[in-house]
């Protein structure tokens, strides 16, 4: 293992850092769903042996099951508390990952962090035992490798991300479409994108959206989107459909596009809020090291 | 304010404006912006324009500064100005006093100098005429500088840059002030239609810059409204050299006396260090003290105060005599004056005879320069006025000769007279003695005559005017006459007919007769000329070079006209001219100004024309002009244009 380890982790180094490499392999990736507390048995377990990490309190209610009362705080409190416990379950985690135009123009520096990013949540998967599924969407899905497990399968990861050029047109709806389709148990999809569609993204969000599926949506932005620096009159080119805008630029005029991204963003997290989704925001900015380890943290989307 | 210009405004407006507008309405070349997503810039647009109201103006705010910039270029052209002129278009003749009394200096640097500014001043309040008017004329002016003599130095014109031109042009001269040919002169161009005339004559207003020291002003025909006079001009501080004459006595002709008159100007007695000097080396110096100069009773001209100097000299050469106030005065043409000498000259006789040993052997006695003895005719046979250019002879001694040609000279007749000098000589006389002479006369002083006795001799009738210096019993015996430019000392009778030979006052006679023709030869009047008189040279052959020199000129040649005379014309300057012949000797000339009138240099209060109409001076004011507003306008575009650039450029965003 030693040697297949190292060819990932060479590979893999191309992207991420081996420190920060080393401190993903202590976190997995995690599925809200869990906190409703099923029955153990009920599903499928990764591991021989019990789930038996022990998560949260909840207050007894009759029905509950007796054998999870927390005799410890019954003890102390003489309240009964029923305890949660996470399961570790068989995950599937689905990254959808942007591979469009807008990502990788005008400057790679929203390709390269999203990939990255991606790259971190895959690894995080595959040393958690899960089955991971990486699919990059442009026009409809261009690149896909699917149901890896286990730490074997990084370099095909890494491969994957390295090797997908990015470009041409976004078709959100397709791709969205596509990965329902091929879905299998309960997936966590994580969508990594900058949400800047002409179509709108409702549509193909929606059909990702359902019972057992926990959509995280994390919108990538460069610090050149979210604080244009521009000058004088200008023709704006989209890089997709190649759609001009003729602007002449003035403090009133960013003014109102600060405004307007900051309702687009409040407008995708108010949509992702309302359907159990999560949503945040990833400048490129700060470092990938910092977006893991804290923001996805406090979104739970790791532990 | 009025507008110069304003059509050309307009003009300019209507094709710069639109320009500027379509230029900045044409499309914009943008910078193309890749940018990832249009999809939030469209809707801030969007959101923009609704919402903001001026942003159009903000957008264009580069054009509005650049249409304020070319606002203020075109008012600019529409030459707007202060304080104009009203009125239709006028002619103006600005007469010029260019004469000695301007050359003084009480007026920094000088009067003619201060003159020239004041007319240039006044040219350039003149209005002109806007650039597409149809009727409207400027204002036109014509420049006329004058001393003695008028100088159109400009025509009537607007363009203020040719009058200008020829107001700068104007030199100062030494000449006396004579305005009846200026205003002729200007009322033959003011008659004309000019140059911008288009039909309408409006009658010319003269505007006098002099200093009202006109010797004619009484006597001219013009009307105290028609004239505004600018009077320069402020001291009467100047004595001047009024009078200088130079004489040898024939006596004596080695000895100069040199007269000459100094007077002064001013309220104040002076003292006056007057200086002589012959040829650049001075000789004495005197002191003098000018009394002051009085009112004249009768309410002329004040008189000034005069001294007279004489100098005594020994000179046998010729030379240039100059006499030189030294106090320094506000004219410095007057301070001086110069007189050409001519060197004692020994005449040249020329004897007409058949044959007189007596009268040879005499005048071969007498201190010539030479004799030259010829038969009578071979004198008839000379052309006369070969005979006069070529001056070999100053004087012709006629033994018993009625000449057939009768060139200007000097005579010594012996016998008849010669015909057509108004002398009637009815019949001969004999057995005369001499009953009377004049013994003070130069011709007969020392001269014994009492034992003359002619046997025969011819009865004169003189003309009233002829000097009898010794009579016969029953007619003249010796007469001066001068008739014809020649002048003829005339003796009724045959030397060989009287007991003269014998006597000594014979010899006597023929030496004073002999010197005093020669002196006469040897005039100074016409070496001694005022300022604009010309320069006469008779006697000069057509092709010979001729050139003067001389202050202001230098070795210029000179024409020979008709006559032939070589004529020179332009002793605008006091001093010493010299004429030289190719081949001859220079001969010097003595220009002057000699003149009381010049060298009163107290500015005139009024101008008194005939009949007592006066024109008062007008008052020394800051002269009004127009003044342009263009220039500002022309700051304020240049700081507009500066905004406009900081605008462009800075990241200030408005």
């Amino acid at each position: 293992m030693t040697t297949t380890e190292s060819k990932t982790r060479r590979t893999l180094r191309d992207l991420l850092d081996p420190a920060f490499m080393a401190r993903l392999d202590g976190l997995d990736i995690l599925s809200h769903r869990a906190l409703r507390g099923k029955l153990r048995g009920e599903r499928r377990s990764k591991r021989r042996g019990e789930g038996t990490e022990f998560a949260d309190h909840r207050r007894y209610v009759v029905g509950d099951d007796l054998r999870f009362v927390d005799w410890n705080i019954y003890g102390r409190l003489d309240q009964l508390f029923i305890k949660l416990f996470l399961e570790e379950q068989d995950l599937t985690v689905h990254l959808l990952v942007d591979a469009s135009a807008s990502i990788a123009e005008p400057d790679r520096d929203k390709d390269r962090y999203v990939r990255r990013l991606a790259a971190a949540l895959g690894y995080i998967g595959l040393v958690g035992n899960n089955r991971v599924t990486i699919s990059l969407f442009g026009d409809g899905i261009v690149a896909e490798v699917s149901n890896l497990r286990g730490r074997g399968h990084v370099a095909r990861l890494a491969e994957v991300l390295l090797d997908t050029e990015a470009g041409g047109a976004s078709d959100f709806d397709k791709a969205c479409r596509q990965a329902a389709a091929t879905r299998v148990g309960t997936s966590v999809i994580i969508v990594l994108s900058d949400f800047l569609f002409k179509e709108g993204y409702e549509t193909g969000l929606r059909r990702l959206i359902g019972e057992h599926y926990e959509v995280y949506a994390v919108q990538t932005l460069s610090p050149t989107e979210l604080e244009p620096e521009l000058a004088g009159d200008l023709k704006l080119v989209d890089v997709e459909d190649a759609d001009a805008s003729e602007i002449t630029v003035s403090a009133a005029l960013l003014k109102y596009y600060k405004q307007t991204l900051a309702a687009y963003c409040n407008g995708l997290k108010d949509f992702c809020v309302r359907r159990g989704a999560t949503y945040a925001l990833a400048n490129t900015g700060t470092p990938v090291e910092q977006m893991v380890l804290n923001t996805l943290r406090r979104i739970r989307l790791v532990r | 304010m009025e507008w110069v210009t304003p059509i050309t405004g307009l003009l300019a407006a209507a094709i710069s404006v639109p320009l500027l507008l379509a230029l900045y309405f044409l499309k914009l070349k943008r910078l193309a912006q890749p940018v990832s997503s249009t999809l939030l810039w469209k809707r801030a647009v969007q959101d923009l324009q609704v919402n903001a109201p001026f942003q159009w103006l903000r957008r264009n705010l580069l054009l509005l500064l650049q249409l304020l910039a070319l606002a203020m270029i075109l008012v600019a052209l529409a030459g707007p100005v202060l304080s104009m002129v009203s009125g239709a278009g006028r002619r103006y003749v600005l007469l010029i006093d260019r004469s000695a009394s301007m050359s003084a200096t009480d007026v920094e640097p000088s009067r003619l100098a201060e003159a020239k500014r004041r007319a240039r001043l006044f040219v350039e309040s003149l209005r002109t005429r806007a650039t597409f008017g149809l009727r409207e004329t400027g204002d036109q002016a014509m420049i006329v500088a004058f001393d003695e003599r008028a100088k159109v130095m400009c025509n009537f014109t607007s363009d203020k840059r040719q009058l200008a031109a020829a107001i700068d042009a104007i030199e100062s001269g030494h000449g006396r002030s004579r305005l009846s040919q200026a205003l002729t002169v200007a009322n033959a161009f003011a008659q004309s239609a000019g140059e911008e005339g288009g039909g309408r004559r409006t009658a010319a207003r003269l505007v006098l810059y002099s200093d009202g020291r006109l010797a004619d002003v009484d006597g001219l025909a013009i009307a105290p409204d028609d004239v505004v006079y600018e009077r320069i001009g402020q001291s009467r501080q100047n004595v001047a050299v009024t009078a200088l004459q130079a004489r040898r006595p024939y006596e004596s002709p080695d000895r100069v006396t040199v007269f000459a008159t100094v007077a002064n100007y001013d309220t104040q007695t002076v003292e006056v260090d007057v200086q002589l000097s012959f040829d650049g080396d001075v000789l004495s110096v005197r002191s003098l003290t000018l009394p002051a100069a009085q009112p004249d009773p009768e309410g002329g001209p004040d008189r000034p105060g005069r001294a007279a100097v004489e100098f005594a000299l020994t000179q046998t050469g010729g030379g240039i005599i100059e006499l030189r106030q030294l106090n320094d005065d506000v004219l410095a043409a007057d301070d001086a004056a110069w007189v050409v000498l001519q060197p004692p000259r020994r005449s040249r006789a020329l004897l007409v005879t058949r044959g007189n040993v007596v009268l040879e052997s005499v005048l071969r006695a007498c201190p010539l320069a030479g004799l030259e003895v010829i038969s009578p005719d071979a004198f008839d046979a000379m052309d006369p006025a070969a005979f006069e250019a070529q001056g070999a002879h100053d004087v012709i001694v006629l033994d018993n000769h009625v000449p057939a040609i009768l060139p200007r000279s000097r005579y010594l007749v012996f016998g008849r007279p010669p015909k057509g000098i108004d002398v009637v000589v009815p019949q001969q006389i004999e057995n005369q003695m001499i009953v009377d002479w004049r013994p003070q006369h130069a011709l007969t002083k020392h001269v014994n005559l009492s034992n003359l006795y002619a046997a025969r001799g011819w009865r004169m009738i003189l003309p009233r005017d002829a000097d009898v210096l010794a009579e016969f019993n029953t007619a003249p015996a010796i007469a001066l006459l001068q008739r014809q430019g020649s002048t003829f000392v005339l003796l009724g009778f045959d030397v060989f007919d009287t007991n003269w030979p014998f006597e000594p006052s014979f010899v006597l006679f023929v030496y004073n007769a002999v010197t005093y023709l020669g002196l006469e030869a040897t005039g100074f009047e016409d070496t001694m000329l005022t300022t604009g008189e010309p320069l006469v040279l008779d006697g000069v052959e057509s092709g010979m070079a001729v050139r003067v020199s001389g202050p202001g000129v230098d070795s210029r040649p000179v024409q020979i006209g008709p006559g032939p005379v070589a004529r020179f014309v332009g002793t605008d300057r006091v001093g010493v001219y010299t004429l030289t012949v190719a081949g001859q000797t220079p001969r010097a000339y003595a220009v002057n100004l000699l003149d009381d009138l010049e060298s009163d240099v107290q500015p005139a209060e009024n101008l008194v024309l005939g009949a007592g109409r006066v024109v008062a001076a007008q008052e020394d004011r800051a002269h009004r002009a127009n003044l342009p507003l263009w220039p500002w306008l022309v700051l304020g575009v240049m700081v507009l244009v500066c905004t406009e650039w900081i605008v462009y450029n800075s990241k200030v965003r408005l």
